[in-house]
C-alpha cells in the first residue's frame, strides 16, 4: 500500500535528523562552562573526591567514547542520574514525572486554539472585510503580539489575585493526591499522569474540578496564542480556496453556501493550516515553558530552567532532546496527515 | 551610465513598485510602521536623557539591586511616578523608556546577525548544490528539529553568565538562522533558474559577482519579509529569556526581566503596576513589527496581488 510506504519514509528520514539532535544537545553541554564533578562534590571537594566523581560519571574517557557511549544511552532514553536537583535519581524518572505535566497545558492549549481558531478563521474568511473580519484580525494580530508572560501575569492579577476566582498557581489542590493505578474491570492500569483524564478515570470528581479550576487560566493563556496563530492561518487558506474553480462549480450546480464551504473549501483550506499546527507546535511548547514559569507548575519547562541554573547537565540534556522528539513526532503526524489531506503529496 | 541618471533610474523604479505602492495604502502596515518610529523616538530619547547606571541601582540603598529591604512594598502610579515604582523604588516609567533602547538595539544585533550569516548560507547553499546544499541545509535541518526557545535555552547555557543580554543574543542568533537560510535559499534557486544568471556566468563573471550582483538584490523582498516579521519573535525572544533569568543581569532595566520581577514581587500582593507597564511597552512594540511585516508580506505575495487587481 502507498501510504504505508509512505509513513515508512517519513520515519526513515527523521532517523538523521534525530541523530543530529543529539549530537547537537552532546556538543552544547561540553561546551558549557562548569565542571559537572564540582556540582556534584561541591565546592570544597578535593582534588582526588573530584577526580573520583569524574571517574564515576565516565567523563575520564576520550571525547569520541563519551559521545558514543552517550548516543547509545539517549537511543534507549537513558540520560543517568540528575546531579543537582533531584540528586541521584535517574534522569528518565524525573522525565516522565514532569512530561505529562507539560503536554497537558500543551494539549489544552491547542484544543482551545483548534476549536476556536477554525471556525474565527472561516467565519473571517467568508465575511471578507465586514467587521466580523477586521475584529477577529486585529484580535489575532494583537493575540500573536502579546507575550504569555505578560498575558500569564495580568490574567492571574484579575482573576486570581482581585477577583479570587481561580488560584494563582499549582495544577490541582495540594491537599489532593491521585494514586499512580486505576481499575478497570478487576485488572490494574496505569494512569496516564494527565490530571484532568486521571481524575476522570479514577471517578474522583473533586479532584477533577480542582484541576480544571487550576489549569483553566494556564490553558487559556497557551489558548488565546494558539486560536490567535491559527484563526489567522485558517483566515489567509480559506481565502486562496474559495477562489478556486471548483468553488464555483459546486455553487453553479446548485450546492448551497453553506455545503459548499463546509465540504469543498473546508477540507482543502486546511491541508496548509495542519502544517502551521505542527510547525506551531514547537513555539507552543515554549509557551508551555513560560507558562509553567509564571503559573508555578512543575512540568519540564520549570524543570529545564530549574536545571539550566544549578548546571544539572543530565536533566538538561534529556528534557531538550524528549522536546526535540516530541516536536519531531509532532510534525511526523502532520506529514502523514498533510498525505491522507492531499494524497499527492505521498508522490 | 552617469551614476545621476542611475541614481534617478532607482528612484523612478521605486515610486512605480508595487510593492512599495502596495505596502503604503495598506492602512494597518501604516499604524505598525508608526508604531516602531515611535518607538525609535523613545528608544533614543532614552538613550540620550537616561543614565541607565542609575536605573539599575537600587533607590534604598540595598546591596542587591533587585531586592528589597523589609516592609518596602513600591509606590503604585501617581503624580510624581506615572506607571509607579517597583520594589527598589526605582521610577518605572523612565525604566519602560530605557527598555525600548535595550529591546530595538539587541532586536536589531540578533535579526541583523542571523539575516546576514542566514543569507549568505542560503545563497551558497543554493548556488553550489550538491554537496555543499546538503551539508548546509541539513545542519539547518537539525537545528529546526528543536523547539525554538527550548534550543536557546540550552544554547545559553554555554555562554558564561557575565554576558548578560549579549549571552541571549547569541543563542537567538544560531536559532534565527537557519529561518533566514531556508527561505533565501528557496527564493535563490528560483532567481538562479532566471537565464539572465546564465548569461552573466557564460560572459565571464565570477562566482561571487553573480552571487552578489544579481542573485542578492532578487531576493531583497523575502529578506526583507522574513526580517520584519522575525523582529517582533526576536524581541518577544529576548524578553523571555531575561524574563527566565538568563539574559539581561538583575538591575537591568530590560522589559523581560522588569516582568520577571512583577511576577515575583506583585502577582499575590495586587502590585500589578510592576507588570502591565513593561508588558505593555513590549506588546505594542512587536505589534507594530506584526502589523508592518504582514502588510509587507501581502504586498508581496503576487497570488494575493492578482485576487485584488
Amino acid at each position: 500500500m502507498a501510504s504505508i510506504r509512505f509513513v515508512l519514509k517519513r520515519i526513515a528520514l527523521l532517523v538523521p535528523v534525530l541523530f543530529g539532535v543529539a549530537t547537537v544537545v552532546f556538543a552544547i553541554l561540553h561546551l558549557a562552562p562548569g565542571d559537572p564533578a564540582r556540582v556534584i562534590a561541591g565546592q570544597r571537594a578535593s582534588a582526588e573526591q573530584l577526580e573520583q566523581v569524574r571517574r564515576e560519571l565516565g567523563l575520564h574517557r576520550p571525547l569520541w567514547i563519551q559521545y558514543l557511549s552517550f548516543l547509545g544511552d539517549a537511543a534507549q532514553f537513558d540520560f543517568g542520574q540528575s546531579y543537582s536537583i533531584s540528586r541521584g535519581a535517574p534522569v528518565r524518572s524525573v522525565l516522565l514525572d514532569r512530561l505529562p505535566v507539560t503536554l497537558e497545558l500543551a494539549i489544552l492549549g491547542q484544543l482551545a486554539g483548534i476549536f476556536l481558531g477554525l471556525p474565527l478563521g472561516i467565519l473571517s474568511a467568508i465575511r471578507q472585510d465586514s467587521l466580523t473580519d477586521h475584529v477577529t484580525r486585529i484580535g489575532a494580530l494583537t493575540g500573536i503580539s502579546v507575550p504569555i508572560f505578560w498575558s500569564g501575569p495580568l490574567l492571574i492579577l484579575a482573576f486570581a489575585t482581585y477577583l479570587d476566582w481561580f488560584p494563582t498557581s499549582g495544577r490541582i489542590d495540594s491537599t489532593l493526591f491521585l494514586p499512580d493505578s486505576w481499575h478497570l474491570l478487576g485488572r490494574e492500569l496505569p494512569l496516564t499522569g494527565l490530571v484532568t483524564v486521571d481524575s476522570l478515570l479514577l471517578g474522583n470528581w473533586t479532584a477533577f474540578t480542582s484541576a480544571v479550576h487550576h489549569l483553566f487560566l494556564p490553558a487559556l493563556v497557551i489558548g488565546i496564542y494558539s486560536t490567535a496563530l491559527i484563526s489567522r492561518m485558517m483566515r489567509s487558506s480559506m481565502l486562496e480556496v474559495v477562489r478556486q474553480d471548483y468553488m464555483r462549480t459546486a455553487r453553479a450546480k446548485g450546492q448551497g453556501a453553506r455545503i459548499t464551504v463546509l465540504k469543498h473549501g473546508f477540507r482543502n483550506a486546511l491541508i496548509p493550516v495542519v502544517t502551521i499546527i505542527g510547525i506551531q507546535f514547537g513555539t507552543l511548547l515554549g509557551g508551555a515553558v513560560l507558562t509553567e514559569t509564571v503559573f508555578g507548575i512543575n512540568g519540564m519547562g520549570l524543570t529545564i530552567v530549574t536545571a539550566i541554573g544549578a548546571l544539572d547537565y543530565p536533566v538538561v540534556q534529556g528534557t531538550v532532546l524528549t522536546f526535540a522528539l516530541l516536536f519531531t513526532l509532532v510534525n511526523l503526524v502532520v506529514d502523514i496527515t498533510y498525505g491522507y489531506l492531499d494524497p499527492r503529496i505521498q508522490q | 551610465m552617469s551614476t545621476e541618471t542611475r541614481r534617478r533610474g532607482a528612484v523612478d523604479r521605486l515610486r512605480a513598485s508595487p510593492f512599495l505602492s502596495k505596502l503604503l495604502s495598506n492602512r494597518l502596515a501604516l499604524v505598525g510602521l508608526t508604531i516602531i518610529l515611535g518607538m525609535l523616538a523613545i528608544a533614543l530619547y532614552a538613550r540620550i536623557t537616561l543614565d541607565p547606571q542609575a536605573l539599575a541601582s537600587s533607590r534604598l540603598g540595598t546591596a542587591v539591586p533587585d531586592r528589597a529591604p523589609p516592609g518596602w512594598t513600591g509606590t503604585g502610579p501617581a503624580d510624581q511616578y506615572l506607571f509607579g515604582t517597583d520594589s527598589a523604588a526605582r521610577d518605572i516609567y523612565e525604566r519602560c523608556l530605557y527598555g525600548a533602547w535595550l529591546a530595538l538595539q539587541f532586536g536589531t544585533i540578533t535579526v541583523g546577525t542571523s539575516t546576514v550569516v542566514g543569507v549568505g548560507l542560503g545563497i551558497v547553499a543554493a548556488y553550489y548544490g550538491d554537496v555543499t546544499d546538503n551539508v548546509v541545509m541539513r545542519t539547518m535541518d537539525v537545528l529546526l528539529a528543536f523547539p525554538p526557545l527550548l534550543l536557546a535555552l540550552a544554547l545559553v547555557a554555554i555562554f558564561p553568565r557575565e554576558l548578560g543580554l549579549w549571552r541571549a543574543v547569541a543563542a537567538l542568533t544560531l536559532v534565527y538562522t537557519p529561518r533566514f537560510a531556508r527561505v533565501i535559499r528557496g527564493a535563490a534557486l528560483t532567481v538562479l533558474e532566471d537565464e539572465y544568471v546564465d548569461a552573466t556566468v557564460a560572459l565571464g563573471a565570477t562566482d561571487p559577482r553573480v552571487l552578489v550582483r544579481h542573485v542578492l538584490p532578487n531576493t531583497l523582498a523575502p529578506i526583507t519579509v522574513q526580517s520584519t516579521l522575525n523582529f517582533g519573535l526576536a524581541i518577544i525572544d529576548l524578553a523571555a529569556l531575561s524574563f527566565l533569568g538568563f539574559g539581561a543581569q538583575a538591575g537591568t532595566p530590560s522589559w523581560g526581566l522588569m516582568l520577571s520581577r512583577g511576577v515575583d514581587n506583585g502577582l499575590l500582593t495586587g502590585r500589578w503596576w510592576l507588570s502591565f507597564f513593561p508588558g505593555l511597552f513590549l506588546a505594542v512594540t512587536v505589534l507594530g513589527f506584526n502589523l508592518l511585516g504582514d502588510g509587507m508580506r501581502d504586498a508581496l505575495d503576487p497570488r494575493m496581488r492578482e485576487a485584488i487587481d
